[in-house]
């Protein structure tokens, strides 16, 4: 079932957040995460199999609520062998239990190393925040927005939301850095953020670039049909060539022993 | 020629393998977490990096039938046989490596099912599945040729399989070229994690290529050890020209390696002299250059140490690349360690595959087309028929009782090594709390990370009870309990560990304030069950505790979140009310000072 929204998305504004983790706190309550466990595979940013969210702090001290970006062109998404991380029409970007492997490649791939892991677990999940899909469909806003008590979090088309972040970006030019994170880094992602302080920190490692990740592999992958056939083709050729000059060599070979016997 | 056979290899390999084993029992009941060193910031380690190794080294399997089938160059076929048999067992090995790996191997098939043709892995899961069934066949013919497989429906079989050599070797090497070049491919989407001079987008080629020379080379090395080990001789010659192939192909890897670093600018990087770059010289110059210039002598690659070395050290230095670019310059947030059980798994593994090697060799015409290798009875018998004294040495009774009582020693002590806390999984290890420092201003550090929460303790008491009126009320709306004979017990008394709730109902000393043994009906008044006792207030029906708090609860929380659930209520409320929003924020009590100097003179002048 898809939305009446065409491609949704959120916008963050760093500037609001308190760091009150209300968000968090209702993102726990809607997708029933638990109490928080402490555990050694846990990564220092506090994301881990029981939390979606979490509020980071910046390296100059600003409070920032970090979660899947819900790339448009999802790194997760394009490495997963089964499909089993996929994107719905509007952009979300989804996690089905029943089809993964549990091979954790689309946690080696995330650029923002979003996506964790049931450690814990004889039967693990990958998990990461799935932007409330349920609750969007019933109509209602993701658990975190409705929560958020400075209205930090704001939920709605990603276009409007872009018009909106440029519009508040005009509005107080010396509040925020001239950028829209999330508008072009790795080809787009949906959830937005507009901050005083540079956000490259919440990559992985460094700031991802502009290039979309999957074309990375795809400019490899896109190649091997054409790799396969082409090596096929060599090994057929080399194959009948080679053996059909061996076999002409031996015939010859042997006419020649025989016409020097008849001499 | 009585053959230099010796059993304590063997030995060795089962222990390994049966460790292995002990190892997997452990993965699957407590799961990833407790048995491995993998976590959230390093969801690859040491299995991924193992099991591009094995497929690298199986590169021979497709190149030598190559060189027999296609090109026609039959004086190989005498290892034909072995090449393929290696690559079999480095794909089994990569494929139970996996079922290890994956977090849900009973989805293994998924792939099959669910096409995702976007996805290097889907294609190498194809590509090693078909790959697999196609070595299969090619190695078939060996098994039927054993006495068992008479059946007319085997012989069938076998000559089909005769007819299909040609097809399915040539599916072979193109599924190989795929999947070994995509093994690569796998990395290209990981710039964030791949350090720079492992990081190529010729990757793929660069994986092709020296699985080639790898495979070869691992060729000649067990070429070198059957002979060693198994008194079958080598054909010197043969290897030699292996090594000339392989040559050919190390130059081209080196070539295309080196040049793209170069022609991309990353090159001056393997000069900055961090330990990624000497690793990347040892790499190139003595796992690649030293040994390309070895075989290219004509008079060393004909001499046993010289084609011996250079196979060393080009496996090495294969096996380098592939294991530095997936495991050691990995760049990660948090450190990795694999795990004994992760080790254990990851030599497991190959060592039964070797001990498979030596079953077929010994039982089928591996190394020699027209019979199986007849091993001589072993000479040194190691006295290791005390466990099972009874069973004969060489029956399989006999086999799985001696491994057994090695690998028992081994789980023996690998259970002692591994750490007990991670083994239940989820467990924390105790994280007693620093009780806090100070008095009119409190110096807290609970966890003892140096870094300091002061709390102006006389602040809040007075303002509290100039509020309330009354000192004592001011007092117990933090000391909400007190141990007996005492008033405003400190925190930490009962919220004893950092993380973990703990419980504070302290039995022994009930026991001995009433009396022993004797004294136990007294609150347990049913007869001996545990789940007896009486309600505390049946016996402390004056003791008052906190409004609202209904039945005394013998579990404390944890020190972080009694610490946070006491302040944080009070600040938000004193937030709204003063209109003071920075009295929320976490940065007000968590200035992070490390050991503040003026706090410390502060409390001294007090
Ligand atoms: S942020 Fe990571 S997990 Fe989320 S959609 Fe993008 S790649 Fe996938
Ligand atoms: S772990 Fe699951 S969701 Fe992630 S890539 Fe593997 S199969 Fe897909
Ligand atoms: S959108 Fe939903 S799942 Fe995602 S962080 Fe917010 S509350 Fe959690």
């Amino acid at each position: 079932m898809s939305l009446a929204l065409k491609h949704v998305g959120v916008l963050v504004d760093v500037t609001r957040c308190i760091g009150c983790n209300q968000c968090i706190e209702a993102c726990v309550v809607e997708n029933d995460l638990g109490e928080l466990r402490h555990t050694p595979q846990q990564a220092p940013d506090g994301l881990s199999d029981r939390r979606f969210a979490a509020i980071v702090e910046s390296p100059q001290g600003a409070y920032v609520r970090k979660a899947c970006r819900h790339c448009l062109q999802p790194a997760c998404v394009s490495v997963c062998p089964v499909g089993a991380m996929y994107q719905t029409p509007e952009g979300v970007v989804l996690y089905d239990y029943a089809k993964c492997m549990g091979c954790r490649y689309c946690m080696m791939a995330c650029p923002y190393g979003i996506p964790r892991y049931e450690w814990g677990s004889t039967a693990p999940r990958v998990r990461k925040c799935n932007l409330c899909y349920e609750r969007l469909q019933n109509g209602q806003l993701p658990a975190c927005v409705e929560a958020c008590p400075e209205q930090a979090l704001l939920f709605g088309e990603r276009d409007e939301l872009l018009l909106e972040a440029r519009r508040r970006l005009e509005r107080s030019p010396n509040k925020y850095l001239p950028v829209v994170y999330g508008e072009q880094e790795l080809g787009g992602t949906s959830v937005l953020y507009i901050s005083p302080e540079p956000l490259d920190f919440l990559g992985f490692h460094g700031a991802p670039g502009d290039q979309p990740y999957p074309e990375l592999t795809w400019n490899w992958l896109s190649r091997t049909p054409s790799v396969a056939l082409a090596m096929g083709g060599l090994m057929t050729g080399l194959f009948w060539v080679i053996g059909r000059r061996m076999q002409a060599e031996e015939k010859r070979a042997a006419r020649n022993t025989s016409s020097s016997h008849e001499a | 020629m009585a053959a230099q056979y010796r059993n304590w290899i063997k030995d060795g390999l089962w222990a390994l393998a049966i460790a292995g084993m002990a190892a997997a029992v452990l993965r699957f009941t407590f799961g990833l977490g407790a048995s491995t060193g993998l976590n959230d910031t390093t969801p690859w380690g040491l299995w991924i990096a193992f099991k591009l190794c094995f497929v690298a080294l199986s590169g021979g399997g497709f190149t030598l039938a190559a060189m027999v089938y296609v090109f026609h160059l039959e004086s190989f076929r005498p290892i034909l046989r072995r090449a393929i048999l290696l690559a079999l067992l480095g794909y089994g090995s990569f494929i139970v490596s996996l079922l290890f790996d994956l977090g849900l191997p009973w989805h293994i098939y998924m792939p099959i099912i669910h096409w995702q043709h976007h996805s290097v892995m889907f294609e190498i899961a194809w590509c090693v599945m078909l790959y697999f069934t196609v070595l299969t066949l090619e190695f078939a013919p060996v098994i039927l040729e054993h006495d068992w497989f008479r059946h007319p429906i085997f012989q069938m079989i076998y000559r089909a399989l005769h007819v299909a050599v040609i097809p399915l070797v040539i599916t072979g090497i193109v599924l190989s070229t795929l999947h070994q070049s995509s093994l690569g491919a796998l990395i290209l989407i990981m710039p964030h994690r791949v350090h720079p001079l492992w990081y190529s987008p010729w990757i793929p080629v660069l994986f092709f290529i020296s699985a080639i020379a790898a495979g070869l080379m691992a060729l000649v090395l067990e070429g070198f050890l059957v002979e060693r080990w198994l008194g079958s001789q080598v054909k010197l010659d043969l290897l030699e020209r292996l090594g000339k192939v392989a040559a050919f192909a190390l130059a081209l890897y080196l070539a295309l390696r080196l040049g793209d670093l170069w022609a991309r600018g990353t090159l001056p990087a393997a000069l900055d002299g961090s330990w990624q770059s000497l690793l990347f010289g040892a790499e190139v110059l003595i796992g690649g250059l030293l040994p390309l210039t070895l075989l290219t002598s004509r008079k060393i690659r004909q001499t046993r140490e010289g084609l011996l070395t250079s196979a060393l050290l080009i496996v090495a230095g294969v096996v380098s690349q592939r294991m530095s670019l997936s495991l050691f310059t990995m760049w990660r947030p948090a450190p990795y360690l694999p795990s004994l059980a992760e080790i254990l798994i990851a030599l497991g593994v190959p060592a039964a595959a070797a001990l498979i090697y030596l079953f077929f060799v010994e039982n089928l015409a591996v190394l020699d087309e027209k019979a199986p290798l007849k091993i001589a009875p072993a000479r040194v018998q190691l006295p290791m028929t005390w466990p099972f004294p009874f069973a004969e040495r060489n029956s399989l009774n006999g086999i799985i009782a001696h491994r057994s009582g090695l690998a028992v020693g081994i789980i023996a002590v690998m259970l002692a090594v591994l750490p007990i806390q991670t083994a239940a999984s989820g467990a924390l290890p105790l994280n007693l709390v620093q009780p806090a420092r100070g008095w009119r201003i409190l110096w807290i550090d609970g966890n003892r990370a140096k870094y300091q929460v002061e709390f102006a303790h006389a602040e809040h008491q007075e303002r509290l009870a100039k509020e309330m009126g009354s000192s004592e009320e001011a007092c117990q709306t933090c000391h909400h309990l007190n141990l007996p004979q005492d008033e405003a017990t400190a925190c930490w008394q009962c919220h004893r560990d950092y993380l973990q709730a703990v419980n504070i109902f302290d039995h022994t000393r009930h026991q001995q304030i009433l009396g022993g043994n004797a004294a136990c009906q007294e609150c347990h008044t049913v007869e001996h069950t545990r789940r007896s006792a009486a309600a505390c207030q049946e016996c402390h029906e004056t003791m008052s505790p906190k409004e609202g708090q209904a039945a005394f609860n013998p579990m404390a929380p944890a020190y972080l979140d009694a610490m946070h659930g006491l302040c944080q209520d009070c600040h938000a409320q004193q937030a709204a009310a003063q209109n003071r929003p920075e009295l929320a924020l976490c940065k007000t009590c968590h200035s992070l000072q490390e050991n503040p100097s003026e706090l410390q003179a502060a409390i001294r002048n007090e």
